[in-house]
């Protein structure tokens, strides 16, 4: 945990000496030299015009350092985006239908039918991938050919260490946009609603903060719970708002298998879920469908179901109203400082009496993105 | 006279090993039937929540004493997953045997047979493209698609069996091409999943007890209820063929009708157990040899000693997977391989004689 802090430490020290060191270079040339999240350094020749996305859910850290059309860059991407968040994916659409429309599928950036041709065919000047995958692109050659190509790749990351690299990442792609000042006015506002909860959280006791059981895509297979996050992405989130995270307490690592007899032993004090409308892609799942197009009626029944599933319904938190579902993307997306605040209010309801996450979401859609709020977000079981 | 008698004598003599045999073999069996039961006693009682033994007995024999909390941990999340243990084991065990036997192999099981890769492959295309080879079976298509593709992958084997000329060994090849072909294929699916996709494929790659439901018990019972009296009223004629193809023919077994009506209800055992409980290597293959030390190669010993061994490796396997750290569940495809292959090559260090003869 605490390597993975010093790296992040250490990237955002590397991207804020980069940023320094080349800003005067850059405003007469159009080179652009920035150090990406995996610490590599990328020059490109000229600013990118053309850029592929390794994932289409980079969206979310894209359109809100654009004014305008977040497109007009970016020449296509990875389906996961119109897969698993349909709603979103309709909202792009809704605002931008041509530029939707074009953009080319690339597939699966580590999978066989990644076509670095039709990636060279496309002109691409720059493609972008998660840090989670350095691994998987080194091991495949990705990055290589890609290199050999002429084409330049920087990794950036919203989910393996999300919250320490939400910001170097964000700067890094205000570069790569020539967006720093949106960037700049993001992050501002990004470490303003982390502040409302870590200034807060900082002054709660140990004891004081709650058991917490996350359920990663509860309800995504129905015979089995419960897969869990270590100390990372969901799992810290819940540290950040307070809580005791309790797969963080048995195992080190990214994803945990949980056992559903551990938990009703650990007796947690609040548990929640994720979901999101896979419901397109998966007709079979059983989780809330959060979204943009989150049916609070639906919801509410599908929650319940969750909470009804034997084992869970006699869980103290189920009891005690204190079972909620939140939307999943937030886990891929620099707007994780939302579900923390929601986080927040649900472990520690009087001390985050006055915050409301409502409102900055609100606040984050008037300001930042290109749509108008709508749907649910964040559920909790009415008992 | 003296000569009547000396024959008498050596048919006593016989009549008495052979009824001393018979008692041993019984006494074995029992001692494994009562070292399981053991076990599963240990499965039942042990897990991250505090229960104490008596308890937990008293709540087994009296359900209306649980409280809801001990009626979820023990009658809902414990026993299912401890008997799924014994039936999933005994009927892997069973599968392994009689396909060493009917191949006359001791590398045959339903593993290395391909039979759980193709059930692999097919959890894979219903856990990544959402496709169900037959529609409208709701939330358990995963192990229907499993189930499909392992008894289409043993009907190959069972056409390729009628094949003139094709022998025991040719089968194991073909057995062998079908592992690496859906193990290429699997490689090609979770090559483009997302990561939700591929931590649900690895897990049910791997093999895991966690998803015992009672009615999946159930069905893995009445499986093993017809297949197995069935295979122990065949054991003379398949303790014949393990002599040889010959003198099994000789002795009036119509050897290629007793192959492919063994390899059909293998099948059956083997591609249910894999599609409730995923792939899980080891059991299969080891169990019969472990039994074979044991009690040699009559069927009338070696198959339930085989159900018995293969149930009792699993058992343990739950038992282990528990400890290791109480809270998370291990898949336990890679226990059994773990725990299981040096306690193997130590049986097979400390056996003077060949096992497989």
């Amino acid at each position: 945990m605490s390597f993975f802090k010093r790296v992040g430490a250490l990237t955002c020290a590397l991207v804020a000496g980069t940023l320094l060191t080349t800003q005067s270079t850059t405003a007469h040339a159009e080179a652009l030299t920035f150090t990406d999240i995996a610490g590599r350094e990328v020059t490109l020749p000229e600013m990118p015009d053309k850029i592929i996305l390794g994932e289409g859910r980079m969206m979310y850290g894209i359109a809100p350092l654009i004014e305008g059309n977040p497109f007009k860059k970016i020449v296509g991407w990875k389906s996961d985006l119109v897969q698993y968040d349909p709603d979103a994916f309709r909202k792009y659409q809704g605002a931008f239908p041509e530029e939707t429309a074009r953009m080319i599928d690339f597939g699966n950036p580590y999978a066989g039918d990644f076509s670095i041709e039709a990636v060279l065919e496309a002109d691409t000047d720059l493609v972008l991938l998660d840090v989670g995958n350095l691994f998987k692109a080194e091991e495949t050659g990705l990055v290589e050919k890609l290199g050999n190509a002429g084409v330049q790749v920087a990794f950036i990351d919203f989910r393996r260490n999300a919250t320490e690299n939400a910001v170097p990442s964000m700067l890094i792609l205000g570069r790569i946009f020539g967006e720093e000042k949106r960037a700049a006015e993001f992050i501002d506002f990004y470490i303003a609603q982390m502040r409302k909860v870590t200034n807060i959280v900082d002054t709660i006791p140990a004891e004081d903060r709650p058991l917490v059981v996350v359920e990663n895509a509860a309800g995504w297979q129905d015979d089995f719970c419960c897969w869990s996050f270590g100390p990372y992405n969901y799992g810290r989130f819940v540290e950040l708002a307070g809580g005791k995270n309790y797969a963080s307490t048995l195992a080190n690592a990214y994803s945990v298998d949980l056992s559903l007899e551990g938990i009703i032993e650990a007796d947690p004090d609040v548990v929640f879920g994720t979901g999101a409308n896979w419901k397109e892609a998966r007709p079979e799942v059983t989780s809330t469908l959060l979204g943009y197009e989150g049916d609070p009626e639906v919801n509410a029944e599908r929650l319940a179901a969750l909470a009804a599933r034997p084992g869970f319904a006699d869980l103290r938190a189920v009891k005690d109203g204190r079972f909620h579902s939140i939307y999943h993307q937030f886990y891929n997306s620099p707007y994780h400082f939302i579900a923390i605040q929601v986080l927040a209010k649900w472990l520690h309801p009087d001390d985050f009496e006055d915050l409301d996450p409502e409102a900055t979401f609100q606040e984050l859609h008037d300001r930042f993105l290109p749509y108008e709020t709508s749907g649910q977000f964040w559920i909790t079981l009415n008992r | 006279m003296s000569d009547s008698s000396l024959v008498s004598g050596e048919a006593l003599s016989l009549v008495r090993a052979y009824k001393l045999r018979n008692v041993r073999r019984a006494a074995l069996i029992g001692i494994a039937f009562l070292l399981l039961a053991a076990l599963v006693v240990i499965d039942v009682t042990t897990g991250p929540a505090n229960l104490s033994i008596w308890r937990t007995i008293e709540v087994i024999f009296d359900r209306s004493l649980a409280t809801p909390k001990e009626d979820v941990i023990i009658w809902q999340l414990r026993m299912p997953v401890a008997i799924m243990a014994i039936a999933v084991g005994a009927m892997l065990g069973v599968a392994g045997a009689e396909m060493q036997t009917i191949l006359n192999n001791p590398l045959a099981d339903p593993f290395t047979l391909g039979l759980s890769s193709a059930a692999g492959f097919g959890a894979a295309l219903a856990i990544v493209l959402g496709w169900s080879v037959i529609p409208g079976v709701g939330g358990l298509f995963v192990s229907v698609n499993a189930f499909v593709f392992a008894m289409l992958t043993s009907c190959a084997l069972f056409l390729f069996t009628r094949l003139r000329g094709v022998s025991p060994e040719a089968m194991i090849l073909v057995g062998i091409a079908m592992l690496f072909t859906f193990n290429a294929l699997l490689a090609f699916l979770q090559y483009g999943a997302s990561e939700i996709q591929l931590a649900q494929l690895i897990f049910w790659q791997l093999g895991s007890l966690a998803r015992a439901t009672w009615p999946k018990v159930g069905v893995c019972f009445v499986i093993l209820a017809l297949i197995l009296p069935w295979f122990m009223y065949r054991s003379w004629a398949l303790t014949a063929l393990r002599m040889g193809e010959d003198k099994a023919a000789a002795l009036g077994v119509n050897v290629g009708l007793l192959r492919i009506s063994v390899l059909a209800g293998v099948s059956l055992l083997s591609a249910v157990a894999v599609s409730f409980v995923g792939a899980i290597a080891f059991v299969g293959l080891v169990g019969p040899h472990i039994a074979r030390m044991i009690v040699g190669e009559d069927q009338r010993g070696f198959l339930p000693l085989s159900a018995l061994c293969g149930a009792l490796i699993l058992s343990g396997t739950s038992i282990a997977s528990k400890a290791i750290t109480p809270g998370i569940v291990y898949p336990i495809g890679m226990i059994t391989s773990l725990i299981g292959i040096p306690f193997f090559i130590l049986l097979i260090l400390s056996q003077r004689k060949r096992h497989w003869q």
